[in-house]
């Protein structure tokens, strides 16, 4: 008894202790956000980890969000005052954060340290985050894309010299210059194959853009007028011009470049892989690609061969001769979030992981270059004697290092990336051989200029009150309620019907209490939204019916993503109806195996939405792609059904997600593969016709078709009814597969309502706009609903009340 | 014998346009599949389909135990979610649309226009709202904003499927035990939830397939790596800068497989509607 009495005494008093020396010692958390994929994730963490040793009272929470959601999940935190202490940002995002205060100016936390050098960083990353002389993110890494990555066997094999970094591109080939010239480089080591699958190409780029900046760059042109603040656009700059056009003529007509589609079509897919399996001489890419290729081509393996890095090409400026040397970049680093309790303690974390520890660790695992000069000319990154033979290449790292003062970052102005896409959509057409690049810029740079005066040109809006706004709120549920209610005033309701009512209000307060919380409320507060111009940090300005008058006006897109939607549903809805309720009536017959074929055709709806867009997209590659393969056979040349011709194709294979008219058909006959949803409703459905309705059909002499009119039709019209109704309501909002594999090219062709609309919410920050949209299409769904509900007629409810 | 195709021609048809069917259907699984189990260098080399040379379970081995992405952990909280909302949706929906599909209360059919309403305004739109009303509450970062709403009504798609189904059984039954004194609880629980086992585990599946392949809930909702669940631990092969397709592909056929058995296992349910109650 005293034993437990005494065991029970120590352990309050180890409670107590345990309990208080918590108290005293709580170690400050800090939250971080990066967007690092898994390898760098895995060296940041070891960084995390000796910065928690080396300061014992933080402890550091690394948190990982892809680039894709990252910066809807920072908005939403912000906005929400629940953001983490540290987030990750490169040049193009971060005036949107910057400008609406939500960061923390770095100027007087680098005066207030002592021996912190902002001058060992590279100057022209640090100048890039810089908001009004403010600098905002203190840069952990620099990534020119002016560097080209080179097969050394295949330049000599071509009788070249190797490349020293010192030459120049022209818009023909110079053989007086020899490998002194890009493009005879380009033209010699090109090896042309009776096929593109036997093509050895002189030079792939990343991604067409990215090259096609190169050269514009080093032509002397730029996109816009200040990279900060630019008022103006340049894409019809007869030089921009003239690079859209040079870049095409490589891919099409001189055929010493994969075309864009070649890019996407042979199984390999990107340029880095058409590099490692040699099937092209050069490429242009960041040193990002550095861990993949030394993993795919290990000295001593069969696949290995002698490969280097160097400077992208230069451009001999025509009227001074001098050589011009520009090419696009990238860059990332951490900012404070103003929001964060323990400013101090997430500087010591920003300067960790910005600085020495951090970028030695990601220099070394040969992940990103150094943004401090310094480590990015030593020898964690330059490799030297000591390095290990798979570190050792590429050799010439130093490349890195003598690219930062070529390189160009993109325009830093929070509506670039608007502006731009306006212009990008239009160019896809040049790329494909399409357009010319004149006709597409022209239009794109005028699309986009109209759209940039209108931003630039500032509204003078009355603030948004929302004291009022709750109130029109409250008045708007309540003649929510009253439109429920009202009709029903003054009718004589028998004692049974008011018990009914009562009773029914068990059934339903669940209901009732969550739709008002979780989705009236929220329904409500978005509806006075689209009266007003938020971005959700700042003050909301009341815009009356101007973002309505936008969509239907000013919105240059958005009758086409109207046009795009209608088709997709019209034709998607009545063909996906129709395959599932095929699919349910087999599989409604008893067959052995019955339960193994349902889960098989039910897998499409079971898989991860990213492996399937994956596969889907090389389902539909031009070239090698199944589809194509099937239909054309192995080599392409069969045409049996006289397809391409009917296409209007001239003997080319189908790209069908890369072509104007065949993407949207692609993206319907996709859709048809996840009947497997409405397939297992309509299943459910069938199942529950008791047999003896089938039994006195055959009595009465009924063949299968009237059976099936008479019996199963009626039977199963409520969940077909079911079906169409929620069809159509998800396909008029359909948004991940254009999201995932076309992201609404080519030529806005896959453009849906919803991407629009995604795009305008926490692409642009213009969630009134948003707003707007959502409830133009809630309007337009609630009409289709309500004329598709006169079927509801037709429907054959055996039991209802 | 069953509905109508009763022949053993009709029969072999039936089976060779499934066995046809299933090979369309199957093609990006078995795709996965064989992706999963290439080392990176024979994936980059060769065509998606192709069966690997030398099958390797060194993807499945990494995917399990990367650091970075605790995946039993993952795996247990979305256990733990999908689990919950799916009960939640189950117990609360199937409430609601029996108060819809039998009951007559005042402003019955307006309210049910209000319920079909909320399935229309596209979710992205309402998300600020939301997530500030769950800031309020102090749920951000926990498992609740995910799961409680489901015990509140869970959701108008799911109301408005077992409402659809509880409409077809024939109401002959409910007024047979009206006149023996049933109240509506009664002839919800002991007599429509057992004649709707098919309509049940339909929207049961669905609710679960629904909450584990979720990826915009957790994402906004769950800070925490430890407390996120398999669809976002999968997001860190994907990543736009470094895509990892052997791991990715071996992670998704690691996330789809519980899936696939519950659905092997769950379709007999289906089976177990009316007809074998035998009813009239």
């Amino acid at each position: 008894m005293r034993s437990t009495l005494k065991r029970l005494v120590t352990c309050a008093c180890l409670l107590l202790a345990a309990v208080a020396s918590r108290g005293t010692t709580t170690p400050i958390e800090l939250r971080i956000v990066v967007w690092d994929g898994d390898e760098s994730l895995r060296v940041l963490r070891r960084v995390a980890n000796d910065f928690e040793q080396a300061h014992p009272g933080i402890k550091v929470k690394l948190e990982n969000v892809d680039y894709r959601y990252f910066f809807q999940r920072l908005l939403s935190q912000v906005a929400g005052n629940t953001a983490p202490d540290i987030a990750m940002l490169d040049p193009q995002n971060m005036q949107m954060f910057a400008k609406r205060g939500a960061l923390m100016p770095l100027n007087p936390l680098i005066n207030q340290t002592d021996g912190f050098r902002l001058a060992e960083y590279y100057e022209p990353i640090v100048d890039v985050f810089r908001y009004q002389s403010d600098l905002y993110v203190l840069p952990r890494d620099i990534a020119p894309i002016g560097l080209i990555y080179y097969n050394k066997r295949m330049f000599t094999e071509a009788g070249l010299d190797q490349p020293d970094g010192n030459w120049t591109w022209d818009y023909e080939p110079r053989p007086e210059l020899g490998s002194q010239c890009f493009t005879y480089c380009m033209q010699q080591l090109t090896r042309k194959g009776d096929s593109s699958r036997s093509t050895v190409w002189g030079f792939a780029p990343s991604w067409t853009g990215a090259f096609t900046d190169t050269v514009a760059f080093s032509s002397g042109a730029r996109y816009v007028n200040d990279p900060q603040a630019f008022e103006s656009l340049n894409f019809t700059d007869p030089r921009i011009i003239r690079a859209f056009d040079f870049v095409a003529s490589l891919a099409n007509e001189k055929k010493w470049m994969p075309s864009q589609t070649e890019l996407s079509s042979v199984a390999q897919t990107t340029a880095v892989d058409l590099f490692i399996s040699q099937r092209v001489a050069m490429y242009q890419c960041g040193i990002w690609d550095v861990p993949h290729i030394r993993q795919a081509l290990k000295p001593g393996s069969d696949r290995f061969f002698e490969w280097d890095i160097t400077l992208a090409p230069g451009h001999i400026d025509p009227t001074t001769g001098e050589v011009v040397r520009e090419a696009p970049s990238g860059g990332s680093g951490y900012a404070i979030l103003n929001s964060t309790p323990h400013p101090d303690a997430a500087w010591k974390l920003v300067q960790w992981m910005a600085g020495e520890p951090g970028m030695k660790a990601m220099a070394k695992a040969g992940i990103a270059q150094p943004a401090i000069k310094r480590l990015a000319q030593g020898p964690d990154w330059i490799p030297g004697e000591s390095t290990s033979l798979e570190q050792r290449y590429p050799a010439n790292r130093i490349a890195t290092d003598q690219a930062v003062p070529f390189a160009v970052f993109p325009p830093t102005a929070e509506y670039w990336g608007e502006v731009s896409g306006l212009v990008f959509s239009k160019t896809e057409p040049i790329y494909l051989g399409t357009s010319t690049a004149e006709m597409a810029l022209t239009e794109g740079n005028r699309i986009a200029s109209t759209r940039l005066s209108k931003i630039l040109e500032e509204e003078r809006l009355p603030q948004f009150d929302w004291r009022w706004g709750g109130a029109v709120g409250f008045l708007l549920l309540f003649a929510a309620i009253a439109w429920v209610y009202y009709p029903e005033r003054g009718k004589k309701r028998t004692q049974s019907e008011r018990a009914e009512t009562r009773a029914s209000l068990w059934f339903l307060s669940p209901w009732i209490i969550g739709t008002l919380a979780f989705t009236v409320g929220p329904m409500i507060f978005s509806l006075l939204m689209s009266f007003t111009n938020w971005d959700i940090i700042q003050a909301a300005e009341w815009r009356s019916l101007g973002n309505y008058q936008e969509a239907f006006v000013q919105d240059s897109r958005f009758w086409n993503t109207v046009k795009v939607t209608a088709v997709y549903t019209i034709f998607s809805v009545p063909l996906g109806l129709i395959a599932s309720l095929a699919l349910a009536l087999l599989l409604n017959v008893r067959v052995k195996g019955m339960p193994i074929y349902r889960t098989f055709f039910y897998l499409p709806v079971l898989a991860s939405a990213v492996a399937s867009s994956l596969i889907w997209r090389k389902v539909f590659q031009p070239e090698g792609g199944l589809l194509n393969v099937m239909l054309f056979g192995r080599d392409g040349q069969r045409d049996p059904f006289g397809l391409t011709g009917w296409l209007g194709l001239n003997g080319q294979l189908p790209n069908w997600l890369g072509d104007e008219k065949l993407a949207l058909p692609s993206l319907i006959i996709m859709s048809l593969w996840a009947v497997g949803g409405g397939m297992v409703i309509l299943l459910a459905g069938l199942q529950a016709i008791p047999d003896f309705y089938y039994e006195a059909a055959t009595l009465d002499g009924a063949g299968l078709w009237q059976k099936f009119r008479v019996v199963t039709l009626p039977m199963v019209s409520p969940a077909l009814f079911f079906t169409l109704i929620t069809g159509v309501i998800g396909s008029l909002q359909v948004f991940t597969q254009a999201f995932v594999m076309t992201q609404g090219g080519p030529n806005d062709a896959t453009r849906f309502y919803m991407l629009h609309l995604y795009e305008n919410s926490f692409g642009n920050l213009r969630m009134g706009y948003a707003s707007a949209l959502g409830w133009l299409l809630f309007l337009v769904v609630f009409v289709i609903t309500k004329i598709q509900w006169r079927l509801n007629k037709y429907v054959y409810y055996e039991g209802a009340a | 014998m069953k509905k109508g195709v009763g022949t053993r021609v009709g029969k072999i048809v039936v089976a060779v346009l499934l066995a046809v069917g299933c090979l369309v259907f199957l093609l990006p699984f078995y795709t996965s599949l064989a992706m999963s189990l290439k080392t990176p260098e024979e994936l980059a080399t060769t065509a998606a389909w192709s069966w690997p040379r030398n099958s390797t379970f060194n993807n499945y081995r990494e995917v399990l135990t990367n650091p970075n992405v605790n995946f039993l952990r993952l795996f247990w909280n979305t256990v733990v979610i999908a689990s919950l909302a799916t009960a939640g949706v189950i117990l609360s929906s199937s409430l609601v649309a029996y108060a819809f599909a039998k009951m007559r209360f005042l402003g019955r059919d307006r309210l049910f226009v209000v319920l079909l309403s909320t399935m229309m305004l596209p979710a992205i739109v309402t998300m600020i709202p939301t997530y500030y009303l769950f800031k309020e509450l102090r749920w951000i970062n926990t498992i609740l904003p995910l799961t409680v709403p489901a015990f509140f009504g869970g959701g108008a798609f799911n109301i408005f499927l077992l409402r659809q189904f509880f409409m077809g059984i024939p109401k002959e039954l409910d007024e047979a035990a009206k006149i023996e004194g049933a109240g509506h609880w009664t002839i919800y629980s002991r007599i429509l939830m057992p004649l709707s086992g098919s309509a049940l585990a339909t929207v049961g599946i669905f609710c679960f397939i629904y909450n584990w392949r979720d990826f915009m809930g957790p994402l906004i909702y769950l800070n925490e790596p430890e407390k996120q669940t398999l669809e976002l631990g999968l997001a860190t092969y994907n990543s736009l800068r470094a895509e990892q397709w052997h791991l990715l592909m071996a992670g998704s056929v690691l996330v789809t497989l519980p899936l696939i058995v519950i659905f092997l296992f769950g379709q007999r349910y289906f089976v177990k509607g009316m007809a074998l109650t035998g009813l009239k």
